[in-house]
């Protein structure tokens, strides 16, 4: 059976929700949701987009996430790649 | 002296506003500043999802939507005791800077010159909000589009705080006391700063003369354009949707 958890993690910018389940090591299915700002808001849903199917180490999940960070031009006051990876780890960790 | 719009669109059903506000965003030609009051409701951040954050059996007589900007849930109850602001403008490293943290301390001066004319002790808190002697009196919100931003925020002049936590997801049964103690921590209003309950039209004067002032404008009453309607139109049944509001 595969477990989908929840990771909290509170950046400057607002809370971070991830819900997480990975598979043979890798990410299954993925929701972030939470109250923190990123621009542009349409690039976010990349995030999870593209974490399916990564493995589900922190390290790599960081290096995908400022990947798309650069590729998108993304900005978000108060948080960083590395509070969506701690979320993201905390769900994994459970 | 440079003129910019000001609307007042007084009390208005929060999914009719969100698409104005998109579309004064998105459709308008002019720097501007609105004021609008919302019935009972929830505006969700863009970010936000309907199930985590509200308790959607407690809800029901609320009527529920999100904004296109990030950050938290805007609550109002039924005696809409809130002045709800938008600024639209052009990014011109002027009167709005392209740094985003400054831009919102920028406009959050309109706020905090408005409560320091009731000599209140209010300042800037990064990222986004207003605070009276550190306890958060105003949450604000902002997106940004083609060099234009726009900004939505809120001055609480009254609050439910057991009311918040009714709707909130959050388990009820225990520490109900102790929540509501330690949002009182946090959070303030004009009436309890102020210890009375002044006029909201009143506020809502001093707040657009302190906007003049800071921005060096005059603000001249016109209603939105046919352009902005037409966008109005054309989006509005977006804000009214179930897979826009509980995506």
């Amino acid at each position: 059976m595969i477990k989908t958890q929840q990771g909290i993690h509170k950046s400057k910018g607002g809370l971070i929700r991830s819900f997480v389940s990975a598979e043979n090591g890798k990410i299954k299915e993925i929701s972030i949701s939470g109250d923190f700002f990123l621009f542009p808001e349409e690039a976010f849903f990349k995030i999870a987009e593209e974490l399916k199917g990564i493995e589900a180490k922190r390290e790599k999940v960081q290096q995908k996430i400022e990947e798309i960070y650069k590729r998108e031009i993304i900005q978000s006051p108060g948080t960083l790649p590395a509070d969506f990876t701690e979320s993201i780890m905390k769900a994994l960790e459970g | 002296m440079e003129e910019w719009r000001f609307i007042d669109f007084g009390m208005v059903d929060i999914r009719d506003m969100m698409a104005m506000d998109e579309a004064i965003l998105k459709a308008g030609e002019e720097n501007t500043f609105f004021f609008w009051t919302p019935k009972k409701s929830i505006i969700l951040g863009f970010f936000q999802k309907a199930n985590i954050e509200l308790d959607l059996a407690q809800c029901k007589d609320y009527t529920i939507t999100r904004r296109i900007s990030g950050g938290g849930i805007a609550f109002s109850d039924e005696r809409c005791r809130q002045i709800n602001y938008g600024v639209v403008g052009t990014i011109d490293n002027e009167a709005f800077p392209m740094d985003i943290v400054e831009s919102y301390k920028q406009i959050c001066g309109v706020l905090i010159d408005t409560l320091k004319h009731y000599n209140l002790n209010a300042a800037f808190r990064p990222i986004n909000d207003v605070v009276v002697d550190n306890r958060k009196i105003s949450g604000n919100a902002q997106t940004r589009w083609e060099g234009k931003l726009l900004q939505n925020g809120t001055l609480l002049l009254d609050f439910d705080i057991e009311e918040m936590l009714r709707i909130s997801n959050i388990p009820k049964e225990k520490f109900m006391d102790k929540k509501i103690a330690s949002v009182r921590e946090g959070l303030t209003w004009l009436d309890r700063e102020l210890g009375e309950v002044r006029d909201m039209i009143e506020i809502q004067n001093v707040m657009k003369k302190k906007f003049e002032e800071r921005f060096h404008v005059r603000l001249i009453s016109s209603p939105m354009t046919g352009k902005e309607m037409e966008f109005t139109h054309s989006i509005l049944p977006r804000y009214y949707s179930n897979e826009w509001v509980y995506r």
